[in-house]
C-alpha cells in the first residue's frame, strides 16, 4: 500500500516545491512576471492543448474507420450472397430445363413410368407425398459454446450432440423401413449422399447443417412411423433419448415437400450412338 | 494572458490542422494524452498553491508525455506493453484525481 500511498502523497510535482522553495529565498514567486517565463508557459500549453486535441481527434475519427470496414464488409457479404443466390437460381433453372428435355427424350424412346419412378428414386426430381417429419436435436444441456452455429460448439467429445454416425443410422434406418425419399434439413438425400462430420458440424454433401436436424421421408406415413421405430435404428435413436437427452420428434405428415437433389450426375451411362442402335 | 491565449492557439491548431499522427506514434497518443492532463492538471493546482513555476510546468509536461511514451514503447518490445500502459494509465490517473480533488479544495473550499 505505501507504492499507492506515495502517489497519493506525491501527486503533485516535487518540482513545483523546490521551485517555490529556491524563489522564496529570491524574493519571487507566483505566476511569471517577465514576457520571457510567460512564453515559454505559453509555448507549453500551446503543446499541451496540441497534444490533448490531437488525441480526441484521432480517437473521433478512428471510430468511424472502424464502422465504415465493418459496414464494407456487410456489404460485400450481402453483395456476394446476393451473387450466389441468383447463381443457384440459374442452376435451379437449368436442371429445370435439362429435366424437362430428359423427360421429353424419355418419352420419344418409351420411358414413361418407369422413368418417373428412377427420377424420384435417384431424387432427381422434387417429390411431395405422405411421409413423417422427424426431428432431432442436441440435448438441452450440450454445451453449444459462444453462439449457435454449428461452427461454434464445443465440440463431439460432448455425448449430448449428434453426431454424424446417429444421422447416418436414422436415415439409413428410414430407407430400411420404406421410405421412398428423404431429405435433412431441406438437402435430398441420394443413393450416394454422404453424411459426415467435419470440425464440429455435420455435413450433408459437404454443405454444413445447423441443429436441430429435421428429417423429412415420403413413404406410407403411420407404416412407416411404425416401422422406423420398431426398427434396431429406431431403437437405437430412443436409447439416444433416453440416455443422453437428445431430443427427438416423430410425426406423421399428410404431404411432406422434397426438393430435388443439387447434383445428380449420370456417371456410368454412355449416349447411345447410330451404330449401336439395333 | 499570452498563457491562455497559448492554450486557445493549441486548441484551435489541433482541430484546423488535424495532423496526421503517424502510424508509429498513434499506440503512445493515448498515453501522451494521459501524461499532458496530469501535467496539466499538477501546473493548475500549483498555480492554485500559489507555487507555480513555469519551468518546472514545461519541463514537467515534456518530461512526462517522453517518459509514458517510452515507457509504453518498452514495454510493447517487451512484450508487456498492455500491462505496462496500465500501470502507466493507474499511476497518471491517481495523481490526476488527487490533483482535480486538490483544486476542488481550493476553488470551492470544501
Amino acid at each position: 500500500m505505501s507504492l499507492l500511498t506515495n502517489v497519493m502523497d506525491h501527486s503533485l510535482d516535487d518540482g513545483y516545491a523546490e521551485a517555490a522553495a529556491r524563489k522564496r529565498t529570491d524574493g519571487a514567486g507566483g505566476m511569471p512576471r517577465t514576457v520571457g517565463a510567460k512564453l515559454v508557459l505559453a509555448a507549453g500549453l500551446v503543446l499541451a492543448a496540441l497534444v490533448v486535441t490531437v488525441g480526441a481527434v484521432q480517437a473521433r475519427v478512428a471510430a468511424p474507420v472502424v464502422a465504415k470496414e465493418r459496414e464494407e464488409l456487410i456489404d460485400r457479404i450481402d453483395r456476394e450472397t446476393d451473387a450466389a443466390d441468383t447463381l443457384e437460381g440459374t442452376v435451379d433453372k437449368l436442371r429445370d430445363d435439362v429435366s424437362t428435355r430428359q423427360r421429353e427424350a424419355l418419352e420419344h424412346s418409351g420411358g414413361g413410368k418407369r422413368t418417373d419412378l428412377v427420377g424420384i428414386l435417384a431424387g432427381a426430381v422434387e417429390v411431395h407425398g405422405p411421409g413423417v417429419k422427424l426431428v432431432v436435436d442436441d440435448a438441452k444441456e450440450a454445451t453449444s459454446g459462444v453462439g449457435n452455429g454449428p461452427r461454434e460448439t464445443a465440440g463431439f467429445s460432448d455425448t449430448g450432440r449428434v453426431r454424424d454416425r446417429d444421422m447416418q443410422r436414422v436415415v439409413n434406418g428410414l430407407w430400411a423401413s420404406g421410405a421412398e425419399a428423404v431429405s435433412i434439413n431441406g438437402q435430398r438425400l441420394t443413393a450416394l449422399s454422404a453424411i459426415r462430420a467435419a470440425g464440429q458440424a455435420i455435413l450433408v454433401d459437404n454443405k454444413p447443417l445447423v441443429p436441430p436436424y429435421t428429417v423429412l421421408a415420403v413413404g406410407d406415413g403411420k407404416n412407416l412411423s411404425t416401422r422406423f421405430q420398431d426398427s434396431a435404428d429406431g431403437l437405437y435413436l430412443n436409447a439416444l433419448q433416453e440416455n443422453y437427452g437428445i431430443r427427438t420428434a416423430i410425426s406423421v405428415v399428410d404431404d411432406v415437400r422434397l426438393p430435388a437433389a443439387p447434383s445428380v450426375i449420370v456417371r456410368t451411362a454412355q449416349p447411345r450412338t447410330e451404330k449401336d442402335a439395333s | 494572458m499570452i498563457a491562455v491565449l497559448g492554450l486557445v492557439v493549441g486548441v484551435v491548431a489541433g482541430l484546423l490542422v488535424q495532423p496526421e499522427v503517424p502510424a508509429a506514434v498513434v499506440p503512445y497518443l493515448p498515453i501522451a494524452v494521459v501524461a499532458a492532463l496530469d501535467a496539466v492538471f499538477g501546473g493548475l493546482r500549483a498555480m492554485l498553491d500559489g507555487i507555480f513555476d513555469d519551468k518546472v510546468f514545461v519541463v514537467s509536461f515534456l518530461s512526462n508525455v517522453v517518459v509514458a511514451a517510452l515507457i509504453v514503447f518498452l514495454g510493447d518490445e517487451l512484450g508487456v506493453g498492455s500491462q505496462l500502459s496500465t500501470g502507466v494509465v493507474v499511476v497518471l490517473g491517481i495523481r490526476i484525481f488527487s490533483n482535480a480533488a486538490a483544486i476542488r479544495r481550493h476553488v470551492f473550499r470544501a
